[in-house]
């Protein structure tokens, strides 16, 4: 059944410019975003100034092997919209074209056409995780001096936690997709919650995490899986306590996220079983 | 044993009930039209019968067992609109159907798009193409991979009247074949010219099904015409078991239940009141006239 469904979802996207415009958009970002950090940090602590050396001293090369596996993903992060617009798009094009309908009625089950999508997201995080993986060994190649094997991969654990963030932001991306039916509407609530909205919340409970006894932020849809890759050992040091913290709390996280994403697929099953099309 | 049994379906959108317990046999190797004015539940019925909708009341059949995904790969079907990627061409679309529906070959999809006339621009995107070619399209998937049963819902859609004939043919040719199709359509003439069973359906309700042929011949129509309208109208008011009498251009028509009269003995009866006729033929009453007839309040 998987065989059948790969190649037809594959059918739909093979010969689709938009999608692969897209997909370009993000192998542009991802480098992009990390190049642009890797050469800032580089022209600082090049510098023969004082403060240069000291930053070197006390920060460390964010992208020296294992750790650029860690920075990349948290900057990789930022732009993981990019793919959810894909994502998005690839769910409502099939109701703008009625060919929801029109799958069911060729022959495929309802749980069918949703496994599609799932193969579909699957494979857009796939595709994603191999940029940010490219990226992240690239850069660590170019800043690490002298490396081991086992030093490469000290912290490719951020590679299982970048695919499972990216799939889980793209799961609630389809999900609004095959809720609102509209592509527009769609990508700008998806967009306008998890670029502004959220971010904005974040900071408010974060603010009155003192007076709510805890700091709710962090269950909100979004941050309860951007908080699996905490900031970079790098930015860190700036808030030791917070930063231990931070990645004490991480395999919880990790938790949530995988409940959520179980939670997310299985409301999408019974959604579009029950649903007139 | 019947391709489709429908079993007292009924389904409502919020107040209105689109359908209302339906229920009619579709027999093996018939081409079966499903009549009524817009809105009177035709694509709803087809949609609940190819799972797209589902019925509030009631069930259905294929091929005398429970519906399944395995009964729709065996059946092409249109529903509405040509539901098609309209970024990709008629091959590549075709391709999906295949690997969806698992019915036909890479030779089969070069094959319906040359029966619909679509070969020629097979390889341009489907946001290129006419109406009626997106419509040819439609039924180019439908067609694919010979399915014993089609499903067609207006079928003619958008078609010129060349278009428009060569579906005719096509339909006629298939039921030849042995297929079984079943058209929704409001083309009444459409329907008469290809059908041979007919259900027709007003706000979602059952008026009547069967034989064409059946459900137009309830009545007889005889057209009678002489010199004097007025003498012959009051005659044939005296003659027995007329049901109504019209007054047309040609003349006046007359109606009878099925074979209760006959031409020779409504001559023989304006013979004796002295009313000699210049015109009396047999009216073959038409798809349309008993449509309005069924459909109108």
């Amino acid at each position: 059944m998987f065989k059948n469904i790969l190649q037809t979802e594959w059918l739909k996207v093979k010969n689709y410019t938009a999608f692969w415009l897209l997909i370009s958009v993000a192998a542009i970002s991802y480098p992009g975003i990390n190049a642009i950090v890797y050469f800032t940090y580089d022209d600082i602590t090049k510098g023969k100034t004082q403060g240069g050396a000291i930053a070197k001293m006390i920060l460390g090369n964010p992208f020296n092997f294992p750790e650029t596996f860690h920075t990349t993903a948290y900057l990789s992060s930022f732009f993981t919209f990019i793919p959810a617009i894909v994502v998005i798009m690839l769910i409502t094009n099939e109701y703008t074209f009625k060919t929801h309908r029109q799958n069911i009625i060729d022959g495929w089950q309802k749980n069918t056409f949703i496994w599609g999508k799932f193969v579909s997201v699957a494979l857009v995080t796939f595709i994603v995780s191999l940029f940010f993986m490219l990226v992240a060994i690239t850069l660590g190649i170019l800043a690490t001096k002298t490396y081991t094997l086992a030093g490469i991969f000290g912290q490719s654990k951020y590679i299982l936690l970048f695919s499972l963030q990216v799939f889980y932001q793209l799961s609630i991306a389809f999900l609004i997709g095959l809720l609102i039916r509209k592509a527009f509407i769609a990508y700008g609530i998806f967009i306008f919650y998890s670029l502004i909205v959220e971010n904005i919340m974040v900071a408010f409970f974060k603010l009155k995490a003192v007076k709510f006894g805890q700091d709710f932020g962090r269950l909100l849809p979004m941050e309860i899986s951007d908080r699996m890759i905490p900031v970079p050992a790098f930015l860190g040091k700036f808030d030791e306590a917070g930063y231990k913290a931070a990645n004490a709390a991480v395999n919880t996280h990790v938790l949530y996220t995988i409940i959520l994403t179980f939670l997310i697929w299985f409301l999408s099953f019974t959604l579009f079983k029950k649903r007139d099309l | 044993m019947a391709v489709l049994e429908i079993k007292n379906i009924a389904k409502s959108y919020g107040k209105i009930k689109a359908l209302d317990g339906v229920s009619f046999d579709v027999p093996p190797g018939s081409v079966f039209g499903i009549l009524g004015p817009n809105g009177s539940g035709k694509t709803t019925l087809l949609s609940i019968i190819l799972d797209v909708l589902q019925s509030d009341e009631g069930s259905y059949t294929w091929f005398g067992q429970e519906p399944s995904h395995l009964h729709r790969k065996k059946i092409g079907s249109l529903l509405e609109t040509p539901n098609v990627y309209h970024y990709l061409t008629a091959v590549q679309n075709l391709r999906i159907t295949q690997s969806v529906s698992g019915r036909g070959s890479e030779e089969e999809i070069d094959e319906v798009l040359k029966k619909v006339n679509l070969y020629e621009r097979r390889n341009s995107r489907f946001t290129t193409y006419s109406l009626g070619m997106k419509q040819r399209l439609a039924i180019a998937g439908a067609l694919l991979g010979r399915p014993s049963v089609l499903v067609l819902d207006e079928p003619t859609n958008g078609l010129d009247p060349v278009g428009i004939a060569e579906i005719r043919e096509l339909i006629k040719e298939l039921a030849t074949q042995g297929h079984t199709v079943i058209m929704a359509s409001h083309l009444l003439d459409e329907v008469e010219k290809v059908c041979d069973h007919v259900a027709i359906l007003k706000k979602g309700k059952l008026l009547t099904h069967g034989r064409v042929d059946d459900v137009l011949s309830d009545e007889e129509c005889f057209l009678v015409c002489s010199e004097h309208i007025p003498a012959l109208r009051s005659a044939m008011n005296q003659f027995p078991d007329v049901l109504r009498i019209v007054d047309t251009p040609d003349g006046i028509e007359c109606y009878f239940h099925k074979s209760t009269t006959s031409p020779w003995r409504i001559n023989d009866f304006c013979f004796e009141k002295g009313i000699v006729l210049s015109q009396l033929y047999t009216k073959k009453k038409r798809l349309e006239e008993k449509f309005f007839e069924l459909t109108n309040d």
